[in-house]
């Protein structure tokens, strides 16, 4: 395809967007986030990343549980790693080390110690950066495992529905009467179903988890998409170049998969990074309510209740506030630029 | 060849339904082409005129099957097209292509040139691609293009190198006839003649008919063996080139005749533009279409459609109740 090679359009537009600072450098830390979550583990663990111990060698990141009796403690279950660390350090020159992730919690663990209550404040000392939910639990390593759940909860919700309301919308426009009278009438309707009931009776049935979430959402969430790609396949296919394909014979799958989706590309682009922002915001709102992923999972719509209802533990709150605020408007400002660097009047021609 | 005929049109009606309220009903029809019908031998040009709105796009989509014709018959190359699918319609295509009137809007802006002018090929499956590509380049050099084009994207070019790829892609597969669809009309006057003389050079070397649709009468009368003007979904008179503007019959060629400008000031014309609007073709009057502007309508008019007749041997038609009295009293 010649989507993303070598149209001197597309090379101007990809300028522009570089041209637009915030949008840019947004979009660079944004993926640099997200990259930096897919490996959370090496980041963000109660597993140390490497262990010495009597000249072996340990990575216990990825491996299977090691016990703590290979390592020299006296008990079977897995190995507290943040307690070998002190161990080896009093032993010193044993020539023994642990090397721990820069946070040494993982987000379901409870930190609990004798003769206090959590929520802990934040502490450098204890490494908890952020401090301790109500339960022990790390805030740090909740908010970065939950903005891991939350991105990849909207890329999936992104692409599924785009999937979905780029088919149907663009059988609508380019097909048009009776599929496209029936779809309309359906979207009609079904878009006057209210969604937060929905959710509310289906999570009293059955504990959603991620993927009948992200279905479920889905089910209200194609709708956009497919009206917005109706409007567009409509316009386009009214155009002259389209009719000149069809006057050389080209299939209807020639003219909509090489002439009608090429030309709609910017116009879905546009939309890719509210529709980012959405998913988080839906996610977030439903776990906020209950009515989302079920706990333990780690996820900011359930720090950001247990935070409102500890607001004497302004940690908890003022964390999620600020990681949730710092997200969105850094893919707003993404959007932003997107929108401006591909908006049409800078690229039409007309001599 | 037993048929001198190309292409004969006879009838030829295109009506759009027009929908709406909940159960999306048709509330009305347009009469966009109400009975058309023209012959146009092999080789030759039939110039089709006539002003906004009057049918002779359509008139050009319906032959090539754009648009599904309501009625009437389309017999090309002696086999009747109005009634093809699929396989057989595609066929078609190779025989008949066109040309259009925005060469901004009608090259797909994401393509190369040379994707564009490969497409004809692909979609009829002919040759390998470096064939392909070899005849792109002298499809490019026929219609005096230089053949770095070919990377090249739409924007990078004027409107009237833009109008020669679109001639390009439609002499790609050596078709019997183009549908030139107002091809010159977007482009500035100085362009107009070099495109024109381009495709009167193409004619001569391949030897294809054109059905030249245009508001312009100085063009039409450039390119035209034989002239059709339209009036409002109608045919109102044919007739060879030279023999229309010479001795015009209906009255509203009359009056278009007329408003040619003059390029001489001392020889001022006693011309009463035509009065009124064209009617909508939503609602046509019921007989003839040319009543509400006629200078000379009577009460027959009214009453009675008038149909293409013969006034001498000479191929000369006309579509008016009192063709050949007209000349006599404007005299």
């Amino acid at each position: 395809m010649a989507l993303f090679t070598l149209n001197p359009l597309t090379r101007k537009k990809v300028n522009r967007f570089k041209s637009i600072r915030r949008g840019y450098y947004s979009f660079i830390i944004f993926t640099v986030l997200v990259l930096l979550s897919c490996v959370a583990e090496m980041l963000v663990n109660s597993r140390a990343l490497v262990v010495h111990y009597n000249g072996e060698w340990f990575f216990p990141t990825y491996g299977a549980v090691i016990p703590g009796k290979k390592l020299g403690l006296d008990y079977d279950y897995e190995t507290n790693y943040r307690d070998l660390e002190a161990k080896f350090e009093q032993e010193k020159d044993t020539g023994n080390f642990v090397i721990l992730p820069p946070i040494p919690y993982n987000a379901f663990e409870n930190d609990l110690r004798d003769g206090e209550y959590p929520p802990f404040p934040p502490s450098l000392e204890t490494r908890h950066y952020l401090g301790t939910d109500t339960i022990g639990r790390d805030v740090a390593a909740r908010l970065i495992y939950g903005f891991r759940t939350a991105i990849f909860f909207s890329l999936i919700l992104l692409f599924v529905s785009y999937l979905i309301g780029v088919s149907i919308g663009a059988a609508m426009g380019y097909f048009g009467g009776l599929f496209d009278l029936l779809f309309q009438r359906i979207i009609e309707i079904w878009s006057n179903i209210p969604f937060l009931y929905v959710i509310m009776i289906v999570s009293s049935i059955m504990i959603p988890n991620f993927f009948t979430l992200i279905a479920i959402i889905l089910v209200f969430g194609w709708i956009q998409m497919t009206w917005y790609m109706r409007t567009v396949t409509y316009k386009e296919k009214a155009r002259e170049y389209v009719m000149a394909a069809k006057a050389l014979g080209a299939s209807n799958k020639r003219v909509i998969f090489n002439h009608i989706l090429p030309n709609t590309v910017s116009i879905i682009v546009t939309f890719i990074p509210f529709s980012i922002a959405n998913g988080i915001i839906a996610l977030t709102s439903l776990d906020y309510l209950g009515f989302g992923l079920p706990p333990p999972t780690p996820s900011w719509g359930e720090l950001l209740s247990q935070g409102s209802n500890n607001l004497e533990s302004l940690w908890i709150v003022s964390s999620v506030i600020v990681a949730m605020t710092v997200v969105l408007v850094m893919v707003t400002f993404i959007g932003e630029a997107i929108r401006e660097a591909f908006d049409p009047k800078k690229h039409t021609t007309y001599e | 060849m037993s048929d001198p005929m190309l292409l004969k049109v006879d009838d030829l009606k295109m009506h759009f339904p027009v929908h709406g309220g909940i159960f999306y009903r048709q509330i009305a029809t347009v009469f966009a082409v109400d009975g058309v019908s023209f012959a146009l031998p092999h080789g030759k040009t039939l110039g089709l005129v006539g002003e906004s709105g009057c049918g002779k796009s359509t008139v050009g989509r319906a032959l090539l099957r754009l648009y599904d014709p309501t009625d009437g018959q389309v017999l090309f190359d002696e086999r009747d097209i109005t009634e093809l699918k699929g396989e057989q319609l595609r066929e078609l295509r190779l025989g008949m292509q066109m040309i259009f009137q925005d060469p901004f809007e009608s090259l797909n802006p994401r393509h190369t040139i040379g994707d564009i002018l490969e497409e004809p090929f692909i979609i009829h499956q002919m040759g390998s691609p470096a064939e392909r590509r070899a005849k792109v380049l002298e499809l490019l050099d026929k219609v005096g293009m230089p053949a770095d084009a070919v990377h090249k994207y739409p924007h990078e070019f004027s409107g009237g190198q833009r109008q020669r790829i679109g001639i390009a892609r439609s002499i790609a597969l050596k078709p019997k006839l183009i549908i030139c669809d107002e091809p010159v009309s977007a482009l500035d006057v100085s362009i107009q003649s070099q495109i024109l003389n381009l495709l009167l050079d193409l004619q001569q070397e391949m030897g294809m008919a054109y059905l030249f649709i245009a508001h312009d009468l100085s063009v039409i009368k450039h390119v035209s063996d034989q002239i059709a003007v339209m009036y409002l979904g109608r045919v109102v008179e044919i007739a060879d080139s030279e023999d229309m503007y010479a001795n015009p019959q209906h009255p509203y060629t009359q009056a278009l005749i007329a408003s040619i400008p003059v390029p001489d000031p001392r020889q001022r014309k006693d011309f009463k533009p035509l009065q009124g609007e064209v009617p909508s073709p939503l609602n046509p009057p019921p007989a003839c279409h040319f009543v509400d502007r006629c200078a000379y309508v009577q009460e027959i008019c009214h009453r009675e459609k008038p149909m293409l007749r013969s006034l001498e041997d000479d191929g000369h038609q006309v579509a008016c109740h009192f063709a050949g009295e007209l000349r006599a009293s404007q005299r």
